[in-house]
């Protein structure tokens, strides 16, 4: 099969399955105070991510972009009662920065909540949310989400790259799970999910380009998908993408028939919301790489000299 | 079970000769191949573990005195080797790392004692066309097999495969330091040591350190990482 075609259908293949089980994305309203009504949160704000990748890079057939619109307003409708939940959400933990990093990508794609907005915009403006603890690249990417929404990035962004352990280059046969997300989050957040490529700073670009390929090959063969997927969508921000075709055949391979994607070796079986919470995320994760891998794909074909 | 017994024996003894070359490669003292095989002529009845030992090691088993210029090894010594070098001449259809194993010993034997070849062969040099083409992970792989060919000042065929792709090579060290073969990583990083254009970012030095750290209980991974931190420091020939 052709490759690009091949990396195309598992992107069509993923979105099937989202949306046909988009009830998944679900919040719980009655959660024990210990776990967190914020907890479910995350799920939702990466579907609208993914949905607006899809919008933006255009490759989406007319069946997908329609199955990306019902999902995206089943979540704001449904899932997120058209922003209330959002608001509630800040209101049960004003400092977290999670309903606004939901809320952003929802905007982007035309849908408002001046409530929530009002809320974010006070919030943001304490010092302690400034000072709030957490990761190098988890606070990239928070600054990233402030310059989006058009409040200043506290700190800017470039103070912060530097911190992140991607933004040391330090020594490649290091990385490990861990290690190796922070790295896919890192380039997430520096090309705005894959929207500007040119905003990977040259060094990083550079050490990724050598160092990939090594840590495709070990998760193809660990079979770990979901890390996997992350890496294709690093690899479709690069420079000059590889589109590398063993992982990609291996990732297709992993897929189910009816587009769900393991998150690691194979399917698991049991109660159904709880094989949703496991693989929701690898899932969106093919869907964002074969989005991102496509497009690059027929931006180099067209501007390959005929 | 006589086979898994045969195999024991043989893993020991190459542990054996790897350890008693490690320490001539740290001392730089002279390091004895004669003492542990048994007298006789060869292979035929049971095979001697030891002689067999200096086959797998290779031209490995004379490399202190290679590197380290210190005193040639005893005739003795070099009798056992160049017994070794006759005793498993590789078959024809020899895998193209056998005969180069085998190349690279008898090339050896040629520089310390000309006298005790005798092989048969003008001992001109294996192909390298297997490894045309041939992806990252099995360049390196095959490279590491054939770490008694990292010389420095060497020019055989696989060198130069190896010259001319020091990044592939690179990657090959990250996934064989991640799949925690150790071995691998050994033989991949004393390649490294005698290429250009290996990326800064890899952090050769300290994977070279991590590999011994993680791995150099197998006298062979201690072996390697020394003759490359050794490589690493010594201005070539």
């Amino acid at each position: 099969m052709n490759h690009t075609r091949l990396v195309h259908n598992v992107g069509v293949r993923a979105l099937e399955w989202l949306h046909a089980h988009r009830d998944g994305f679900r919040l719980e309203s009655d959660v024990d105070p210990e776990v967190g009504f914020l907890e479910r949160f995350k799920p939702v704000g990466e579907l609208a991510l993914i949905c607006a990748v899809l919008f933006r890079e255009g490759v989406a057939g007319s069946r997908q972009a329609t199955l990306a619109r019902q999902l995206i307003d089943h979540a704001w409708c449904h899932t997120l009662d058209g922003g209330r939940m959002l608001v509630r959400g800040q209101h049960v933990e004003p400092l977290s920065p999670i309903p606004f990093e939901v809320y952003l990508p929802f905007r982007e794609l035309g849908y408002s909540s001046p409530e929530a907005e009002r809320a974010f915009r006070l919030n943001q403006r304490l010092d302690s949310f400034a000072a709030l603890e957490m990761s190098p690249v988890r606070r990239l990417g928070l600054s990233a989400f402030q310059r989006r929404f058009g409040v200043p990035p506290r700190p800017p962004e470039a103070e912060l790259v530097g911190a992140t352990w991607l933004g040391r280059s330090p020594e490649p046969w290091t990385v490990e799970g861990h290690i190796a997300y922070d790295i896919t989050h890192t380039v997430f957040h520096l090309t705005d999910w894959g929207e500007r490529p040119e905003g990977l700073p040259a060094g990083i670009a550079d050490y990724l380009a050598l160092w990939l390929p090594a840590w495709l090959d070990d998760w193809l063969d660990l079979r770990r998908w979901d890390l996997l997927g992350e890496l294709l969508v690093v690899d479709a921000c690069l420079p000059d993408p590889t589109f590398d075709v063993r992982a990609w055949e291996g990732f297709a391979a992993a897929q189910q028939p009816d587009g769900a994607m393991p998150a690691v070796r194979t399917m698991p079986e049991g109660d159904p919301d709880e094989v949703f919470d496991i693989v929701y995320h690898p899932t969106l994760v093919a869907a964002f790489a074969s989005v991102l891998a496509t497009s690059r794909a027929l931006t180099r074909l067209a501007r390959t000299p005929s | 079970m006589e086979q898994s017994g045969a195999s024991t024996r043989l893993a020991g003894a190459v542990q054996d000769l790897m350890s008693e070359l490690v320490s001539a490669l740290r001392s730089g003292d002279r390091f004895r191949l004669a003492g542990r095989v048994m007298d006789g002529d060869g292979p035929e009845a049971a095979p001697d573990p030891a002689l067999a030992a200096v086959r797998v090691v290779g031209a490995d088993a004379v490399l202190p005195s290679v590197l380290l210029r210190c005193a040639p090894p005893e005739p003795a010594d070099l009798t056992v080797f160049a017994k070794a070098v006759h005793a498993w001449p590789p078959p024809a259809d020899a895998p193209p790392t056998s005969l180069w194993s085998h190349w690279a010993m008898r090339r050896a034997l040629l520089r310390l004692d000309a006298s005790l070849d005798g092989a048969p062969g003008d001992g001109s040099e294996p192909g390298a066309q297997w490894l045309d083409e041939a992806p990252w992970q099995f360049l390196t792989h095959q490279l590491a097999v054939l770490a008694p060919l990292a010389l420095p000042g060497e020019d055989s065929a696989v060198t130069r495969v190896a010259r001319g792709r020091p990044v592939d090579v690179a990657r090959g060290f990250v996934r064989a330091v991640r799949r925690r073969d150790w071995l691998q990583a050994a033989g991949a990083g004393r390649w490294l040591t005698l290429l250009d254009g290996v990326p800064e970012t890899l952090g050769l030095d300290t994977g070279l350190e991590f590999v011994a750290q993680m791995g150099g209980e197998d006298a062979r991974v201690a072996f390697q990482v020394r003759a490359a931190q050794l490589l690493r420091t010594r201005v070539p020939v």
